[in-house]
């Protein structure tokens, strides 16, 4: 696999005495739309900006195209287009001056505004003033001025919130063509799972500062990713042995029972094959309640509370 | 792209920003305030206001200067709070600190604005007070103002009161970007100005007060003594005043956190 876009290491991040981000890491292969997924709260918003540089993070290591964002940060930041939470609008100019403005900043050609004008759909009302705006029309201007620089990679933090269906519609299918036919590699934040799921092909989900998951969505939704077996037997010490024996750790275990993560499925029938043969009486199996498609499920029951 | 050229981009677009508001056109016309004020005065009433025998320039000059030695902080105070709270409101310091320009860059473009934006006001102070001078010629011919007068003189004056006030614009706009706030550096400011009108009644060290340093400065100027330059020490302090708070304004914007 070529080398990620982007590439977080350890980050730790403070609000005073508060942990936001514990020891996360992220990693963004190229050429995918990486739906970063959690609550509320979760430390998304916190995540984005330490990665454009609005935040510092404690600790911990970036690189974006494989460059370090601490030494490199303005030829990264010229590569990356970004929307970030409510759009950053001076409401007093229309359309087409809000993108002058940022162009002006990143010394690009004229030409460009007609052309992201064009992309994000936005061209007929390009001369209005953003005061008359409606929400989605101010994201899609937010998403055409990230486009301006025709960066690689697009940061997108909750695109989609406050939009109307239809408005949701559009920004999904205009993430999509972005990805498909403008080649971007799209970092997107959301809170609500179906939005992810439509179009993400990577995923990596965030909770109270910490990563739960990260890889790609069919891995998270195949259930092969149990991560703890339970058995309830008669005899552990003789099945211990046998079962340390196989090659795996023992993370819990009394006297009627044994508790050890697994890796997929075939070690469960594996493991119980052998315990039978060796003849100790298996009275239940059962896997962990907390595998990685349950955290997910929890995490919905949570986000849809 | 080099630091010129960078710092060339933010400026053109920090001035970009101030298409159709409020800024633009306060820079524009509070400088013509205290004049269109004199021009009424001067047409209805100007040979009470300039006795015979006098330098109708000179009374022009003592006449525009007093008054806008007093408004000219509040300028002050509403620009700073303008400025930044342009971007607070747009919701936009995320969005011009994520851009390739270096945040020194972005920092100093906006700060040099904003001493664009005085130093233009008050050169069209100058302006507009002569051609007030130039109006009373047709208005009301016969104070002296067809007299010739030594017009470097008017603006040499304004630059001075433009140096003089850098030391508390840096402060008011150190504020301002600090705190998203309208009130608190409304508050300083006006604070400030009072505060030295009242240690100005006596006490020794006003003369170190960073909202009088123009009054002081300029003040001393009288039609037999007209050497703007003679006494530059407020012109050091408020230099002082502005490199040191403009640097701090600029480091803490290097590493502050940007919501």
């Amino acid at each position: 696999m070529s080398q990620p876009i982007i590439q977080a290491k350890n980050l730790d991040f403070y609000f005073k005495d508060f942990k936001a981000l514990d020891q996360v890491n992220i990693n963004v292969p190229q050429g995918s739309i990486y739906g970063f997924l959690g609550p509320n709260g979760a430390g998304k918003t916190t995540t984005i900006r330490i990665l454009l540089d609005l935040f510092r993070a404690s600790t911990g290591e970036i690189s974006v195209f494989g460059k370090s964002l601490k030494t490199d940060r303005d030829e990264i930041l010229g590569r990356v287009g970004a929307l970030i939470e409510n759009p950053s609008i001076y409401k007093h100019l229309s359309g087409r001056q809000n993108l002058e403005v940022v162009r002006r900043m990143a010394g690009v050609g004229k030409r460009r505004i007609d052309d992201v004008l064009e992309i994000v759909r936005l061209k007929d009302n390009a001369d209005k003033k953003v005061k008359n705006y409606s929400l989605g029309m101010c994201q899609r201007l937010g998403l055409a001025s990230a486009l301006l620089t025709d960066p690689d990679l697009l940061i997108l933090d909750e695109p989609t919130n406050g939009l109307d269906p239809s408005g949701i519609i559009e920004m999904r299918e205009l993430i999509k063509t972005l990805n498909k036919d403008h080649d971007k590699t799209i970092f997107l934040s959301s809170h609500l799972l179906s939005e992810i799921e439509k179009v993400a092909t990577d995923v990596a989900i965030i909770d109270q500062g910490k990563i739960l998951y990260e890889g790609k969505l069919e891995g998270l939704k195949s259930g092969n990713d149990i991560q703890e077996l339970r058995i309830e037997l008669n005899d552990s010490t003789k099945a211990l042995a046998l079962i340390q024996g196989m090659n795996f750790t023992i993370s819990d275990s009394n006297t009627h029972y044994i508790e050890l993560p697994i890796e997929s499925r075939e070690d469960i029938a594996r493991i119980n094959k052998a315990l039978v043969e060796e003849g100790i009486d298996i009275y239940q199996l059962k896997t962990s309640s907390e595998n990685l498609e349950s955290v997910f499920l929890n995490l919905t029951n949570r986000l849809d509370q | 792209m080099n630091l010129a050229t960078q710092i060339t981009h933010g400026i053109s677009a920090e001035i970009y920003k101030y298409k159709r508001t409020f800024t633009f056109w306060l820079i524009v016309i509070a400088p013509a305030f205290i004049p269109i004020i004199n021009f009424l005065i001067l047409w209805r009433r100007g040979s009470d206001i300039i006795p015979e025998g006098r330098n109708a320039w000179e009374g022009l000059m003592s006449l525009s200067l007093n008054p806008a030695n007093f408004l000219f902080p509040f300028f002050i105070i509403m620009i700073a709070l303008l400025v930044n709270n342009i971007e607070y409101n747009a919701n936009t310091w995320k969005l011009i600190y994520s851009q390739t320009l270096s945040r020194f860059t972005v920092y100093t473009s906006k700060m040099k604005v904003f001493v664009l934006m005085l130093f233009i006001s008050l050169m069209l102070f100058a302006t507009f007070t002569i051609l007030v001078g130039f109006s009373m010629r047709f208005a009301n011919p016969g104070l002296g103002f067809e007299e010739s007068f030594d017009f470097s003189l008017i603006y040499a004056l304004y630059l001075k009161t433009f140096l003089c006030t850098l030391g508390m614009a840096s402060i008011q706009f150190w504020i301002s970007q600090h705190w998203k706030n309208l009130i608190l550096p409304l508050g300083v400011g006006i604070g400030g100005v009072i505060s030295f009108l009242i240690v100005s009644q006596g006490w020794k060290y006003a003369i170190y007060h960073p909202y009088g340093y123009h009054i002081l400065g300029t003040g001393g100027l009288t039609p037999e003594n007209p050497s703007i330059w003679a006494n530059m020490d407020h012109v050091y302090y408020s230099l002082g005043v502005a490199l040191a708070m403009f640097t701090l304004a600029g480091i803490e914007q290097t590493r502050k956190r940007i919501i």
